[in-house]
């Protein structure tokens, strides 16, 4: 299968916009992850909040996600 | 629905000496949310009653034996003598017999770990053919005891110490992988004898516990291991004393612990009332309907010598908030527990949550065969674990909206054909990706939207027509103006583009007007909120693929036939049934996060108190 450098660079700069969103998702997950152990180490109720503050940035990521689609159509 | 229970705020007030029927009177009722009082220069906060110590002191103990004897709380139909005196004797008593079996099972279990560790010291000289008494206690003789490697290693020892000195002996045994040795040496030899030991590799062993034993170690081991199984016999039969100690008197423990709790509450209401030094005054709210029934009875009791005002309650007090919900919705009232209750003042959106919580949740589950396995799974629970009995209702309508969304994807744990008939879809998730982006995007402004219309009559309701149309109206505004924008842009209307930029800088003069700068600055969250529903397409379809590559692997097994289907059968059931664990977790937490970041924040304010009304067990 042949793919020309510039369709490389796409699935290249596609693959890049979801790896960064993807490690910028994970980072400010584990600082909030962090702080809500701790906080459920005084306070055992505080889990779900925990839990719901801690997804709050997978959202980053499927920014990343729709921008890494966009790009891959521009392959097309 | 959409508005809590209405609440009226009561004072009730009276002399002291009628201030415990009043408790009395109102923990049966269990309808008055106390208002805690706060110690000001005209009233003190109450005295707790007489009973208060003693009632904590005799609750203490309960739960110190509740703690012993590993009990867990249960229903119980323990009927107790509801007398503190009885109670208490009672408790002393269990106490007493309680501390004599633990004592002695500690004594036991002491003695069983001593005999032990001396069955260890004996299991190790049981081979060297000797008796106990002989091998220490010598002055003139040193002796070592421990191993060496091997039988070469012991040869090696004898010459060496032969070079030295005769006046030696040693004993030896084989034992696993090396050679247990007592050597006896001539005590003038024994620095000698140590460092050519330590040369040799030589690690010594110590028999702390066997002085004042006598004969051979062989014998002492038997008798000791007979000693060990008389002590075990006797802990089991001490841990059967704990247990029948136990089973007897769980029953009254538990009810005690219950019927003590109740009292205490009661006799330290008056902490919350105020007080002066002959009458009581407690505040607080009661739901509105049940206002003429409880203050008859109040009266009824105290004789009319007791006085009660009450009035509606006011919407900006601290009002405690009793949601109001349809059977079906009053699960989802759950979100609002674990998030914030809504304020007295506002619209209780658990309604509107009963219904897009589960719709989300299936939209990005939406497989059928997910759908119906998750609802089994959770009907199941619902029925096995009766506590659990509402709040399952939650996954279970979640799970029928999952298979709806099933029947619209056309499908079946990941296959789009099932015995080669293609099921029919209207929109198939694996390959009308663009569509289900925007579809998805299409919910989130739908649902956003829902967000401000809620939120243009909370803003009605609290500050009147022209901020909520400022406020939230701006909102909509903008979203018509990035409308006209884009369609002008694509040519879809003739429309100039500028139009539209007039449109979006007059919402946000509107937003400005309502919301102030605040307003202004979170002008470009919209934008992020309404393209954060594509997550609804991102996990859908990340858990489209993840069933499709489970089917495919399985699918390469099945090919090759013989045994292998096995394995094909098993990658399809793990495989799925991981699949649909993410799906269920990732589908519920981002529903919810899409409720409460998206959702909420366009309407929401939250912070009220939950009624809890004096009387009902808080825990």
């Amino acid at each position: 299968m042949a793919i020309d450098i510039s369709t490389g660079l796409i699935a290249l700069a596609s693959g890049l916009a979801i790896s960064a969103s993807a490690f910028a998702a994970a980072w400010a997950e584990k600082e909030i992850g962090v702080a809500a152990i701790g906080a459920m180490a005084e306070k055992e109720e505080l889990f779900g909040k925990g839990l719901i503050l801690t997804v709050i940035p997978e959202t980053i990521v499927i920014f990343g996600l729709v921008i890494a689609y966009l790009i891959l159509q521009l392959a097309k | 629905m959409l508005r809590p229970y209405q609440m009226s705020s009561v004072i009730i007030t009276g002399p002291k000496n009628l201030q415990e029927l009043v408790i009395k009177q109102l923990y049966s009722l269990k309808v008055l949310h106390i208002a805690e009082h706060a110690k000001s220069e005209l009233a003190d906060i109450g005295a707790p009653l007489e009973s208060a110590n003693k009632l904590s002191e005799i609750l203490v103990k309960v739960r110190a034996l509740i703690f012993a004897l590993g009990i867990k709380k249960y229903e119980t139909s323990f009927e107790i003598k509801k007398d503190l005196l009885s109670i208490e004797s009672a408790t002393d008593k269990l106490n007493a017999s309680l501390n004599k079996s633990l004592e002695e099972l500690k004594n036991l279990e002491a003695s069983i770990s001593r005999n032990e560790s001396l069955k260890q010291e004996f299991a190790i000289l049981k081979d060297i053919k000797m008796p106990i008494e002989s091998l220490l206690g010598y002055k003139s003789i040193a002796n070592f005891t421990g191993y060496i490697k091997d039988e070469t290693r012991l040869a090696e020892l004898k010459e060496e110490l032969l070079k030295i000195t005769s006046n030696f002996a040693i004993l030896n045994a084989r034992a696993k992988n090396k050679v247990f040795i007592v050597l006896f040496i001539d005590a003038k030899s024994k620095e000698i004898a140590s460092s050519l030991l330590n040369k040799l590799g030589f690690l010594p062993v110590s028999f702390p516990n066997i002085a004042g034993y006598n004969g051979l170690a062989a014998d002492n081991l038997q008798k000791i291991d007979e000693e060990i199984t008389i002590l075990n016999k006797n802990k089991e039969e001490a841990r059967k004393e704990l247990n029948k100690l136990k089973e007897e008197y769980k029953g009254f423990l538990v009810a005690a612990d219950e019927f003590l709790s109740e009292q205490l509450e009661k006799a330290e209401a008056p902490l919350k009332f105020a007080a002066t030094s002959s009458s009581f005054l407690i505040k607080g709210w009661i739901p509105t309907e049940d206002l003429r029934k409880s203050i008859d009875r109040l009266n009824k009791v105290a004789k009319h010598k007791i006085f009660v005002y009450f009035e509606p309650a006011i919407k900006n007090g601290k009002v405690p908030v009793k949601l109001k919900n349809p059977k079906y919705a009053r699960p989802f009232e759950f979100f609002m527990d674990i998030y914030t209750m809504p304020s007295y003042k506002e619209i209780d959106p658990t309604f509107f949550v009963a219904i897009t919580f589960p719709l989300l949740f299936g939209f990005m589950l939406g497989d059928f065969g997910y759908g119906l396995t998750s609802l089994i799974i959770f009907w199941a629970l619902k029925k096995k674990i009766p506590k659990a009995n509402e709040f399952m209702n939650i996954p279970i309508f979640a799970s029928l909206a999952a298979i709806l969304f099933g029947l619209l994807f056309g499908e079946f744990f990941g296959y789009e054909e099932v015995f080669g008939s293609h099921l029919p879809h209207v929109l198939s998730r694996a390959e009308d990706i663009n569509e289900l982006m925007y579809l998805a995007v299409a919910v989130g402004i739908v649902h956003i939207n829902l967000g401000f219309i809620i939120g243009f009559f909370n803003e009605f309701n609290s500050h009147g027509l022209k901020t909520a149309v400022y406020a939230k109206g701006g909102w909509i505004v903008l979203e018509a103006g990035v409308l006209f924008i884009a369609l002008s842009a694509l040519n879809i209307i003739s429309l100039p583009v500028y139009a539209g930029i007039i449109v979006v800088l007059f919402s946000l003069f509107m937003l400005y007007k309502g919301e102030g700068v605040r307003g202004l600055v979170e002008f470009p969250s919209i934008f992020s909120n309404t393209l954060s529903y594509a997550r609804l397409m991102a996990i859908g379809l990340s858990s489209v693929v993840l069933a499709v590559i489970v089917n495919e692997s399985a699918a390469e097994f099945f090919h090759q036939g013989n045994f292998l289907i096995l394995v094909g059968v098993l990658i399809l059931i793990v495989g799925h049934a991981v699949n649909l664990m993410l799906g269920i977790l990732g589908g519920s937490l981002h529903s919810l996060r899409l409720h409460y970041v998206e959702f909420f924040t366009k309407f929401f304010h939250g912070g009220a108190k939950k009624y809890s009304p004096f009387g009902v067990n808080s825990s």
